[in-house]
């Protein structure tokens, strides 16, 4: 049957479009969701006992999950906070006409090509106190050594995340900032604005499409932050790197509890949603429009 | 004066994400001895590059080349056949439940992707695809953060183009295929990197899905080169380095594209 | 101007979809081979590859017509792999566990009780009465055996002979001694001992103190309490009051230890038979000291090492039994110990020549009747998982962070209390 409007036709046209990625996400994705959902409402080994509401009650109450949701939060923030900063800061400095700027871009992207895995197993060769490489060379420098796996353990991770990503975060800023006509700058100079005014009245509001974009991911990877904690400090000293992901998994395949992981999945999932959907509102009111 | 100190800034910042990286590359150049030893060694006495050599004669390090190769590949077009054309049906077209559709789209980057493993897991193995180059691509085929990156792309194209197109009587398909995707060729160059170096590099999907030594893919073929109380560091790191290689020339051969493609982007 | 799409349209994205997969299964990919007749899947350590064990191999290969595919991983990895396995059905032939498992997974209905085989094979092989006694406890469950020991280790006394000569130290044998030991050899950049920041290696500790972790029949936890905080507190007085160990450092590795002994900047570590081989790699003109187990309210140490089950949905149940029994002699083992220095849980291995011969393999051997598996009762309740998680966090935070002994032992065992009932 064809339908007879234009507005019909180009929605059959759109469906049609869509079409194999539904059918996709739906075998890849919603059924599989769907399984965790369900997962959630049972217990035991097998995860083959109903237990209604049971372990999302136990979930709320139990003070190791509300400690690893903390121990996230603040991850996430120092990521979210760094991410813009120091990204903006380097891409404002490598916007300037310098010669070889091509080449610091590369350079400062290149920890981003490398998996998690293995930035976590080099940093945690290269931080420990005693065999590590860079107490080596304090010492040899004279420098006081560092224990920060064990005296910051959360900042620290937190470091090597951005020590990763911030070239990713450097790129899209700069492409943020050379979406800016030169105009506005030039008539901003002539009306006599300094550097850091112009800095505050023209280029962070015209850039607040990128930095919400850059906060809204840094957001939802950093909640989601997995292998730091696991390969980096197995989630120690103490519990004090427990990250939710990280508690998660070991939920699911240490304590073989997948009834309970999926639940803890769940309540993370809605928290994740939530943030981004204030993150995306709060956005789209601070954008001004030129 | 101000040059010169932009300059110690990005040189210094360029030591700090480089260095660690060249003691990667010292790392896989250094004997066993030097690697466990206590006193951590910066510069190899010699280079061992037959630690390169013994990657492959400890393990089908050879297969694990070629099959990160092909299913990150594989992946790779699928991604660039499969989200423009997502992304543009979600920029360009108006239907019915078209908000409410692309909530749930980015939904699904908001779950773990462990979370999904096991039932996953399961459809795969009654399906007969474990340990098959099919099953290690399938369940990667598209994903919500590519088809959002080409819908932010494909909205600042005007609309007339396609009006244009649609009087001189072009099909829907032919539209996309000779209007639209040639306007998008930068954001498909980023839209790759990212995709083969996000696949290159993962781990936990090819570690269950594959069932013999010859099907792992190099990040999983990597952990081989673990003792059950210790890290061959040599090895570990050459393997790394040859992992890392790929992705860089990658890198640089759409670099140029990269700054452009992400420029182009709406980001609203 | 049709806003539909054309027919041929339609034909091309339909190829343009499906051209992947089938260029993909064009590839040549071989087809899952544990569902193949002639394929006994194994999943084994990554560590335990030896020579000795390929020979096994070999021969079991050549006897029941099939091909082995060995399936190597790092313990996490396998663990992960094996709870996808269960939830799908699609098992291997038989699995190496690093000890724990075999009653987790006899509990869960997912191992396979090797009772019938044991009764009928075991006279002729010495199962069980040539293991260890521990080694057949923690295999068990309600009466019936699980699993078959494969190594058996246990924790002792590492020490550089030379630096505890030079500083005129003898031997030390408690932990008064220990302690003072450690002082005298404390100086000039070395570190007297250096301890582990693994959790379990605390156990050691607690059962020299005559601790017991867990009594169901009281429900008693780390008890009798003072001297579980006393062992505790002891290990974190070494690293922060007497300053003679390192701080350690949280992370999945467990060499730090043996890589400072090692290089020769700490003079004693307590850990097992495994950190001999990286030793004698690493540092060979090293003067390597082996003493039995520490003694404090008894003279004690922690068992371990790995087993094998068989999966209960394992499809040839017979093959996995005979590749166990054949990879379970006294020549094998012996094999192994001789290429790796590994310890083994036959008694009669503790009493070959060749094993009597080795200093360090002979301290080892006789400390074994001394080990205890410390878990067995947490896991027989199904709970070690969290049980584990807590020990870690308190573990670490009185050695690593200089949380007081007392206070964390008490949170410990609340919160174990709470999940143990």
């Amino acid at each position: 049957m064809r339908p007879r409007t234009l507005s019909g036709r180009y929605a059959r046209t759109a469906y049609l479009f869509l079409l194999p990625a539904i059918l996709f996400f739906a075998a890849f994705f919603y059924l599989p969701i769907g399984n965790v959902v369900a997962t959630g409402f049972r217990t035991g080994p097998q995860a083959d006992q109903w237990t209604g509401l049971g372990n999302y009650t136990q979930a709320l109450a139990d003070p190791a999950v509300q400690h690893s949701f903390l121990v996230t939060v603040v991850f996430a923030v120092l990521v979210v906070i760094g991410s813009i900063v120091l990204g903006l800061a380097l891409a404002m400095a490598i916007d300037q006409p310098l010669k070889g700027r091509v080449a610091f871009r590369v350079l400062l992207l290149v920890p981003y090509l490398t998996s998690v895995a293995i930035v976590g197993l080099l940093w945690r060769n290269i931080l420990d106190p005693e065999l590590g490489v860079l107490n080596r060379v304090l010492g040899a420098a004279g420098l006081p050594e560092q224990q920060w796996l064990n005296t910051a353990p959360l900042l620290t991770i937190a470091a090597v995340t951005l020590w990763q990503s911030v070239g990713y975060t450097m790129v899209l800023f700069l492409a943020g900032l050379q979406g800016i006509p030169e105009t506005y700058h030039e008539a901003a100079k002539i009306d006599g604005a300094d550097a850091w005014r112009r800095f505050w009245r023209i280029t962070l509001p015209l850039l607040a499409p990128t930095t919400l974009f850059v906060s809204v991911m840094a957001v939802i990877s950093g909640l989601q932050a997995f292998g730091q904690a696991y390969i980096i400090t197995n989630g120690g000293p103490g519990d004090a790197t427990d990250l939710s992901v990280f508690h998660i998994f070991n939920v699911a395949f240490r304590s073989r509890d997948f009834g309970y992981s999926s639940a803890q999945s769940v309540l993370l999932l809605i928290v994740i949603v939530a943030f981004t959907l204030v993150q995306l509102r709060a956005g789209r009111r601070g954008e001004v429009q030129y | 004066m101000r040059k010169a100190l932009l300059y110690l800034l990005l040189g210094l910042a360029s030591l700090v994400t480089v260095v660690p990286l060249l003691y990667m590359l010292s790392l896989s150049l250094q004997t066993e001895a030097e690697t466990l030893s206590a006193n951590a060694v910066l510069v190899p006495e010699t280079p061992q590059w037959g630690n390169y050599a013994e990657l492959f004669t400890r393990a089908p390090f050879g297969n694990f080349i070629v099959n990160s190769l092909v299913v990150a590949s594989a992946i790779t077009l699928a991604h660039l056949v499969f989200d423009p054309l997502v992304g543009y049906a979600f920029a360009k077209f108006r239907f019915p439940l078209r908000n409410t559709l692309f909530v749930a789209l980015l939904a699904t980057l908001m779950v773990p992707f462990f979370v999904r493993m096991i039932p996953l897991y399961v459809l795969m193995a009654n399906m007969g695809w474990l340990n098959t180059y099919q099953g290690l691509i399938t369940p990667f085929l598209m994903d919500a953060f590519g088809i959002f990156l080409m819908r932010q792309f494909i909205q600042p194209i005007p609309d007339d183009l396609i009006s244009a197109a649609r009087i001189d009587g072009a099909s829907e398909l032919r539209i996309y295929w000779s209007v639209i995707l040639p306007q998008t060729r930068p954001a498909l160059a980023v839209l790759g990197l990212f995709t083969f170096v996000f696949q290159w590099n993962e781990f936990l999907w090819p570690l269950v899905a594959t069932t013999t030594p010859e099907m792992r893919t190099i990040p999983v073929g990597l952990t081989l080169f673990n003792q059950e109380y210790f890290t061959l560091w040599h090895l570990t790191a050459a393997g790394s380095v040859i992992l890392f290689v790929p992705t860089a020339v990658l890198f640089i051969l759409t670099q140029r594209y990269f700054v452009r493609g992400i420029a182009l982007t709406g980001l609203k | 101007m049709s806003p539909q799409l054309s027919r041929r349209d339609l034909l091309r994205l339909a190829g343009a979809a499906a051209a992947v997969p089938v260029l993909s299964s064009c590839a040549g990919a071989p087809s899952a081979p544990s569902a193949a007749p002639g394929t006994f899947t194994v999943y084994w350590n990554a560590g335990h590859d030896y020579q000795a064990y390929r020979a096994v191999i070999a021969e079991f290969e050549q006897a029941n017509k099939v091909k082995v595919n060995l399936q190597k991983y790092q313990w996490p990895d396998l663990r992960t792999r094996l709870l996808a396995d269960f939830a799908s059905g699609t098992v291997p032939d038989l699995v190496e566990e690093p000890g724990g498992w075999v009653q987790e997974f006899a509990i869960s209905g997912n191992a396979r009780s090797l009772q019938d085989y044991v009764d009928r094979d075991g006279q002729a092989m010495g199962f069980p009465s040539d293991w260890q006694p521990v080694t057949v406890e923690r295999n068990s469950y309600q009466g019936k055996v699980y699993g078959v020991q494969l190594h058996l280790t246990c924790n002792t006394l590492l020490y550089n002979k030379t630096m505890l000569a030079d500083a005129g130290v003898e031997v030390p044998t408690t932990w008064e001694e220990f302690l003072d030991a450690a002082r005298k050899l404390t100086k000039d950049g070395v570190y007297g001992v250096a301890l582990n920041q693994d959790h379990t290696y605390v156990w050691p500790w607690l059962v020299q103190a005559g601790v017991t972790p867990y009594d169901p029949k009281t429900g008693e936890i780390m008890a009798p309490m003072a001297d579980a905080v006393e062992a505790l507190q002891f290990q974190a007085d070494l690293i922060h009051k007497h300053k003679v160990a390192p701080v350690p450092v949280s992370s999945t590795d467990y060499s730090g230890p043996q890589k400072l002994f090692s290089a020769r900047r700490a003079a004693m570590i307590l850990t097992g038979p495994w950190d001999l081989e990286p030793i004698r790699k690493t540092s060979p003109d090293l003067d390597l000291g082996v003493a039995p187990p520490l003694k404090h309210k008894v003279q004690a140490t922690q068992a371990a090492g790995v087993s094998m089950f068989v999966p209960a949905k394992a499809a040839r149940p017979d093959l996995s039994w005979d590749f166990i029994k054949r990879i379970t002699t006294l020549q094998v083992e012996l094999a192994a110990t001789k290429e790796t220095g590994m310890l083994m849980p036959r008694v009669s291995w503790a009493e070959l020549p060749d094993v009597r011969s080795k200093e360090a393999i002979k301290v080892f051997a006789d400390a074994l009747p001394e080990a205890r598996d410390s878990s067995q009762q947490v896991r027989l309740t199904g709970q070690l998982g969290k049980w584990e998680e807590q020990l870690k966090v308190m573990y670490q935070q009185v050695l690593i962070q200089n949380q007081p002994a007392a206070e964390a032992l008490r949170k410990f065992a609340e919160t174990a209390g709470g999940f143990l009932k």
